[in-house]
């Protein structure tokens, strides 16, 4: 046990007995395996997050606020995370306390009317957006799926997903923010502060929302949020998903308000004319290039096994042979998906009409093997709910996303190609699923009203494999190397690098130092440091909050 | 097997928590969303499958040891099943279920078993029960039935009473009235009665391998000699035995649940129910019955990767996602009743929430195991149903207990019961 | 020999170097509240590294600064010194348009641009940008958007921003920074054409800087150009009007078009608010406000360049199910007002008079951020105010705007008076201060806490006040922007 036994009783007396644990197997349970997913600094085969000084199960703000204050005492890191996927959610330092944000699961609100929802870190997308849909209403949700923390895509991370070009990103949604401060206080944000409700977010003045969050958050490393209210979005469709089929080919057969399409084009340019037609017209209700994450030619194989509930991996090849199959991946090289809502009957007429416009006038078309009822309709729920993102995963265990090309369609496309040849190669050595090349998923739109794509490249390993891991990496150090030599900065691949090393703990301060200096402004950085010491002054936290010294 | 051969999977977890939940898809409130008892319990993660995944490699790389913490860890999964839909939902290389059975069973022989669960098998050995009562009046319950009695009597078609059915007296009038349905429709059906032992099924899932092994041996024997050929019974943990842990012994008989028979007599007509129901019910899929009660395919083979890192079989591996379940027997069964109105739960078929019963839970944590029990029945109330209908005797006896313990009322009662009200 | 005067002359030139440059008469009560300090000067740079160097300037000798980019007439005092020796620094002579991206759908416009100016230069492009109701003609763009006054079409407001994207800042420590993805910006159109385009708002990072000069009445820097969001020319637009007497007999439809973001621009007036934009002068207003209905909410609906005909159609129809659904009878025209006149007068930033000042010559504003449903009652809340104060509830003017697409909502009443005439300053001086204590207490959220909104707020909210310090001292460590103001 590394923490003293009087800090532990105390902690103890904080939140019950039953919600702390020391216990070594316990605490091996809340480390990450730096050989899976890291999301964007790994793999490293056979390295795991540090153990922790103990985890806790917090049941209220009140035990959060007196957690992070004995902290502050004692001078113990802590970090807290909502569903630990994702190594961002794990300490990058010995000795640190996890805060599990589990209990605290309560839907505080649904405000129907002027549509927001108040949540604690522990609820999920998918419980809100089922109680949601029962008022009419519809929830955000991250392209990482369902099952992870609204309050933590929105205070904490990134919260972009398909439904961005409608329903706004979490940047966009998040309002009123309850936040226990690195030191413990508790800052009320926005409207909230003003003991107004939860509708507003910014404010007054200034907004210190800003402190929080930008374009992306403080990955755990500032404090603890609580509670925090996240705008919804109409939804016009039955109060439950009416749902069919037999598992794991679940499928939902809306009214016909809803129509869901796979799109194709004929030229990258044809596909961001699109993309900016789309946005520039105001329609669409979901948009994201959705499947290709399986790969350019696997994509539609895989949709086959994932809408036949008789089917394994193991019929992949066996379906690769099919003609029709491999006619559909042809000619879906270039596409995307896209669920179009209607508030009416007119509405989704005259969106259809648009829709079908746009298409002509770029020349692409919708794929009608993707219209096939069955695969329809499972399409349909699958970017609904986004209840299925653990495929991201399911070739082997594990995936990490490379390049990232955020930016407007035009910059996207015009790279497109390229880093997806570059995999394709990289593929051939054997590392990684041999998938195409093409295998950058992303939503189309990546705020609200649309603006920008982005391109993460799936790139598929075995973490029980160490060649598998360590080719990976290699994949993923010429990939930065590419996007270095391009232009396109480090991509998505490298992105908490300078949080976390090789070792899986903070990444030394020289190297650190290093990468936020080579950035476009390291200015944003300095700023971060002078934020941190006014807000964090006893430096609680961990390197996810990256900050350089002057 | 061995806990080790799980080694890939532990590294290969998602760790996305899915196991946590009910397929998404399905979720229709906050409420009733959750899928695993333990984890939704005691919510440490360690408690999910992708905890137990965690602690088991811990384990095995002697990262920690089996403290007091671990075995509740590991004996508090009632494995009810419902993380392996869950993660296959997604994931076409993981065992989850398998997983934790066999950390079960390593604890098990390691000597870090529970006392609660020691002291069962220890009756067994004795010749007590599981219910704790002697072996020699196990076939009691039958008295007075018109049944074929092997080994004196051959009988093709035996019905297994199960160890609740055979010593609770809640329980045996239901046996009695499946029987009794049974012979009605023409069936010729045989009991082993003193010669019945329990199936071991809920040894199985305690940790208890060689236990289960000398039971299920002592059973196919019972059946070589009595010439069966098709094994019926009400229980549900029974139907699992039988028809997924023994096969790969070498049984090859015929397993059928009793609500598979009568959904099939309804429909040829041997059975005509006439007689009106007038209730409003909700049918609660016991674990063994519904997901682990799928066909059994066996396979041997090993892993393979495809496309560079796809790790499929060789040969190709069937697959147990809880899709083909014994799901729609019991609702047919329970539609063909005059005036009884079937509601559903928000949690069914695949995705159906634990009674608690199972794994040994009941004995070890009773307050979990009524807790898990109660949650239940909050869902049975919160769908407007007036009662609570199974197919499993321990599923039923451990909501009864629940009821009892908490002073709640529902009517508890086993498909069986309703349709003896109905004939 | 002023060696401020000097030292500014050196960066900007003698002939933008104004002295004791005074103040002009605000037509509302924000001098009355609180009294302005005097400027010492006023400098007019025409460029960013001006803007620069003066600040480093202004740190240096410890001078406040106070940046000001709209024309007159100010009314809320956010851009008259609290402090002595301040110099107002006066971005209105920088108003280029930089580029405007028909593409991307981007302006990128320094802080001098205007709201005639740049839409103007936009319609060439097909493009447009969601204002707010009726800007003076001298109203920067910029500083709308960052003062985050409410645009007319709630449907584009995917955040309180909304639409602005990056900006270049001069923080109040003298440094340059582009907030977002202004560091993309790039003079060369093929570098746009590659999609370099500053076309994100939030960010760089885990901190949202544009958040920290939001609101934030020039005391954090100053920002010298800024990428705004447009959106495409309507090829057809209508404007329909729905009155009711009762506010209350509005709110749901109201509610039903925001959720299913219907319609484009779509706010609610009452009569008198409604009189003020449509007359052309004082003596029109209370007869026309006599003769429309009491409150009328305005619905715009546009098609794009896409089935304009068809959209417009649907809208069409549809929007007046709607108010059928709701008792409500959707109208091109109400007695007084034809919606077709009043779309021209949306449509046109004033060039005259402004509006809001047409009715007495002066004008206090009162406005707030609430919930749609918590209108009714704040209007209550006022009217009855008004009565204790014998302001005639005639004169009081009401706009109503949903933003953010309907999560909240910007509620706010105009109080005339006659400025030269000191009862009626007075009367509505202690109407004004009684109305927005009553209505704090009410949870009206005066999230732009101009004049004594700010000690109300921040004496309420003291943590926000304490970690808003905390970034001022970041950003602007000799508190030489704009002191005085917000909680600093």
């Amino acid at each position: 046990m590394t923490l003293p036994s009087r800090v532990y009783r105390d902690l103890e007396d904080i939140v019950g007995p039953e919600n702390i644990s020391d216990d070594p197997a316990v605490l091996d349970s809340y480390r990450y395996s730096l050989a899976h997913t890291a999301i964007h600094l790994g793999p490293y085969y056979d390295t795991f997050t540090p153990r922790g000084a103990a985890v806790l199960l917090p049941g209220t703000t009140q035990e959060v606020q007196a957690i992070v204050q004995l902290c502050n005492q004692h001078r113990i890191k802590f970090k807290a995370s909502s569903t630990f996927w994702s190594a961002q959610g794990y300490p990058s330092e010995d000795d640190t306390l996890q805060l599990d944000m589990r209990r605290m699961d309560r839907i505080l609100e649904i405000d129907e009317k002027n549509m927001f929802a108040v949540v604690e870190p522990g609820v999920i997308g998918a419980t809100l957006q089922a109680e949601a849909m029962k008022v009419g209403l519809n929830a955000h949700l991250p392209g990482s799926g369902c099952s992870c923390s609204i309050l933590a895509t929105a205070t904490s991370y990134f919260g972009s997903g398909p439904s961005n070009l409608y329903g706004g990103w979490q940047y966009d949604n998040l309002l009123g923010m309850e936040w226990v401060l690195p030191t413990g206080d508790l800052f009320r944000t926005g409207s909230l502060g003003s003991n107004c409700g939860w509708f507003c977010g910014e404010g007054p003045g200034p907004s210190m929302k800003g402190a929080a969050r930008g374009f992306l958050g403080a990955k755990g490393a500032m404090g603890v949020h609580t509670k925090c209210a996240v705008k919804l979005f109409a939804w016009p469709g039955p109060q439950t998903l009416p749902v069919e089929g037999i598992v794991p080919a679940y499928r939902t057969p809306l009214p016909r308000n809803f129509r869901a399409y796979t799109v194709a084009f004929p030229t990258w340019k044809a596909w961001a004319d699109a993309a900016y037609l789309i946005w520039e017209t105001g329609i669409g209700y979901l948009a994201h290039r959705q499947y290709v994450m399986f790969g350019r030619d696997l994509k539609f194989a895989m949709v086959k096994i994932l809408t036949d509930p008789t089917k394994t991996l193991g019929d992949l090849e066996e379906i690769l042979e099919d003609p029709q199959v491999q006619r559909v991946t042809e000619e879906s090289k270039r596409d995307f998906q896209i669920v179009l809502a209607g508030m009416t009957p007119r509405d989704i007429e005259w969106q259809e009409a648009a829709f079908d416009q746009i298409l002509a006038r770029t020349g692409g078309w919708k794929v009608e093997a993707m219209n096939e009822p069955e695969i329809n309709q499972w399409m349909l729920l699958y970017l609904i709910r986004l209840g299925h993102k653990n495929l991201n995963l399911v070739f082997g265990g594990s995936y990490d996303g490379a390049f990232g090309l955020v930016g407007v369609p035009d910059y996207g496309t015009s790279h497109a190609e390229e880093a997806a040849e570059f995999k394709k190669t990289w593929e051939q050595r054997g590392a990684v699923v041999q998938a195409g090349g093409d295998c950058m998923m992303g939503p189309i739109g990546g705020m609200g009203g649309g603006g920008t794509c982005l391109w993460e490249n799936f790139t598929c390993f075995d973490p029980h494999d160490r060649e598998s891991t360590d080719g990976t990496r290699e994949f993923f150090d010429a990939c930065t190397q590419l996007g270095l030599e391009r232009g396109w900065g480090v991509g998505m691949e490298k992105w908490n690098a300078q949080a976390r090393g090789p070792d899986g703990r903070t990444t030394p301060k020289t190297e650190r130092d290093r990468i936020h200096l080579s950035s476009p402004q390291p200015a944003a950085f300095r700023y971060q440091h002078k934020i941190r010491e006014a807000l964090n002054p006893n430096n609680l936290g961990d390197a996810y909050y990256e900050t350089l010294e002057d | 097997m061995a806990l080790e051969d799980f080694a890939a999977e532990m590294d290969r977890c998602s760790q996305c928590s899915y196991c946590k939940w009910i397929p998404f898809d399905q979720v229709k409130s906050w409420r009733f969303a959750k899928n695993c008892p333990s984890v939704s319990y005691f919510n440490f993660n360690s408690y999910s499958a992708r905890g137990r995944y965690a602690v088991a490699r811990s384990l095995l790389r002697g990262e920690s040891e089996c403290s007091e913490t671990v075995r509740k860890i590991a004996f508090t999964c009632m494995t009810c099943g419902s993380c392996d839909v869950s993660c296959k939902i997604c994931r076409y290389n993981l065992e989850p279920l398998g997983m934790v059975r066999e950390l079960k069973f390593k604890l098990v022989e390691d000597g870090h078993g529970l006392e609660a669960h020691r002291a069962l098998v220890a009756a067994l050995h004795s010749e007590q029960e599981p219910s704790d009562r002697p072996r020699r009046s196990r076939g009691d319950w039958a008295d007075g039935l018109d049944v074929l009695r092997p080994p004196t009597e051959k009988a093709e078609v035996l019905f297994h009473a199960g160890c609740r059915a055979s010593f609770n007296k809640d329980a045996q009038p239901t046996a009695r009235a499946a029987v009794q349905l049974l012979r009605k429709a023409g069936v010729e059906v045989g009991i082993l009665g003193d010669e019945e032992s329990c199936c071991g099924g809920r040894l199985y899932s305690m940790g208890f391998r060689d236990e289960f092994l000398r039971l299920a041996r002592s059973n196919m024997a019972a059946w070589a000699e009595a010439g069966v050929k098709t094994v019926i019974t009400s229980c549900a943990d029974g139907y699992h035995a039988f028809k997924h842990l023994y096969p790969p012994l070498g049984s090859q008989v015929e397993v059928l649940h009793t609500v598979e028979v009568l959904d099939r007599l309804i429909r040829e007509g041997g059975l005509t129910l006439r007689s009106a129901v007038p209730m409003t019910v909700t049918y609660h899929d016991p674990c063994h019955l519904g997901r682990q009660g799928e066909p059994y395919v066996p396979w041997k083979g090993v892993e393979k990767k495809i496309k560079g890192q796809i790790v499929v079989y060789e040969p190709k591996r069937p697959r147990h996602n809880g899709a083909w379940g014994v799901y729609d027997s019991p609702r047919n069964v329970l539609r063909s009743i005059p005036g009884l109105e079937l509601v559903e739960m928000e949690r069914t078929r695949e995705y159906s929430w634990c009674c608690g019963a199972g794994g040994g839970v009941r004995e070890a944590y009773p307050e979990f195991s009524e807790w898990t029990a109660s949650e239940r029945i909050a869902e049975a109330k919160a769908c407007g149903a007036q009662a609570l209908v199974s197919a499993c005797p321990w599923c039923e006896r451990n909501f009864r207990d629940a009821l009892a313990a908490r002073g709640e009322g529902m009517q508890i009662f086993d498909i069986v019961d309703l349709v003896a009200k109905a004939i | 020999m002023d060696e401020s005067k000097v030292s500014l002359a050196e960066i900007v030139g003698e002939a933008d170097v104004l002295e004791d440059p005074g103040l002009a008469v605000s037509p509302s009560l924000a001098h009355d509240l609180i009294p302005p300090a005097r400027p010492h000067l006023k400098v007019r740079p025409t460029a960013a590294d001006e803007v620069q160097r003066i600040v480093a300037w202004a740190n240096k000798t410890c001078t406040p600064l106070v940046p000001m980019s709209s024309g007159e007439p100010h009314m809320r005092g956010g851009t008259t010194p609290a402090i002595s020796d301040s110099v107002i620094v006066d971005l209105s002579e920088m108003r280029r348009i930089l580029k405007i991206d028909r593409r991307n759908r981007l302006a990128l416009i320094e802080p001098g641009v205007t709201y005639a100016q740049l839409q103007a230069e936009l319609e060439k492009q097909s493009l447009r940008v969601v204002t707010p109701l009726v800007p003076r003609a001298s109203k920067s763009v910029l500083a709308s958007l960052l003062e985050r006054e409410p645009v007319i079409s709630p449907k584009y407001q995917w955040n309180l921003f909304e639409p602005l994207r990056s900006l270049e800042i001069v923080w109040g420590n003298g440094e340059k920074f582009w907030s977002g993805t202004g560091f993309l910006r790039s003079d060369k159109e093929e570098d746009w054409r590659k999609g370099m385009v500053p076309v994100v708002g939030p960010g760089p990072g885990q901190t949202d800087f544009n958040r920290f000069v939001s609101a934030a009445q020039g005391s954090m820097g100053i920002v010298t150009w800024a990428s705004v969001k447009c959106e495409v020319l309507p090829a057809l637009r209508e404007l329909y009007l729905v009155p009711a007497d009762e506010l209350s007999d509005l709110i749901d439809f109201t509610y039903r078009l925001l959720r299913f973001r219907f319609g484009d621009e779509l706010f609610i007036v009452n009569a008198t608010c409604l009189a003020a934009i449509l007359a052309d002068g004082p003596a029109e207003i209370a007869p026309l406000s006599a003769a429309l209905p009491k409150w009328v909410v305005v619905v715009g609906i546009t098609g794009g360049q896409i089935l304009p005909e068809q959209r417009l159609e649907a809208q069409r129809q549809d929007i007046r199910n709607i108010a059928q659904q709701f008792g409500q009878e959707m109208l091109p025209a109400v007695p007084g007002c034809r919606a077709e006149d009043l779309l021209t007068r949306i449509l046109t930033p004033n060039s005259d008079s402004y509006w809001k000042l047409r009715y007495r010559g002066g004008a206090q504003e009162l406005f707030f951020l609430t919930t749609l449903d918590k209108t009714p009652g704040h209007v209550n809340t006022l009217y009855s105010l008004a009565n204790e104060h014998r302001y005639p509830t005639s004169d009081l003017g009401a706009y109503i705007q949903p933003v953010h697409q309907g999560a909240g909502c910007h509620c706010e009443f105009i109080l005339p008076f006659d400025r030269g005439n000191r009862a009626e300053v007075l009367r509505a001086q202690g109407l004004f201060q009684a109305a927005s204590r009553r209505l704090h207490s009410q949870e009206a959220f005066f999230s732009r806490p101009y004049g004594i909104w700010a000690e109300m707020v921040y004496n309420a909210d003291p943590m926000t006040a304490q970690v808003t310090r905390k970034i001022k001292a970041i950003f602007d460590p000799n508190n030489i922007m704009n002191p005085g103001k917000l909680c600093f």
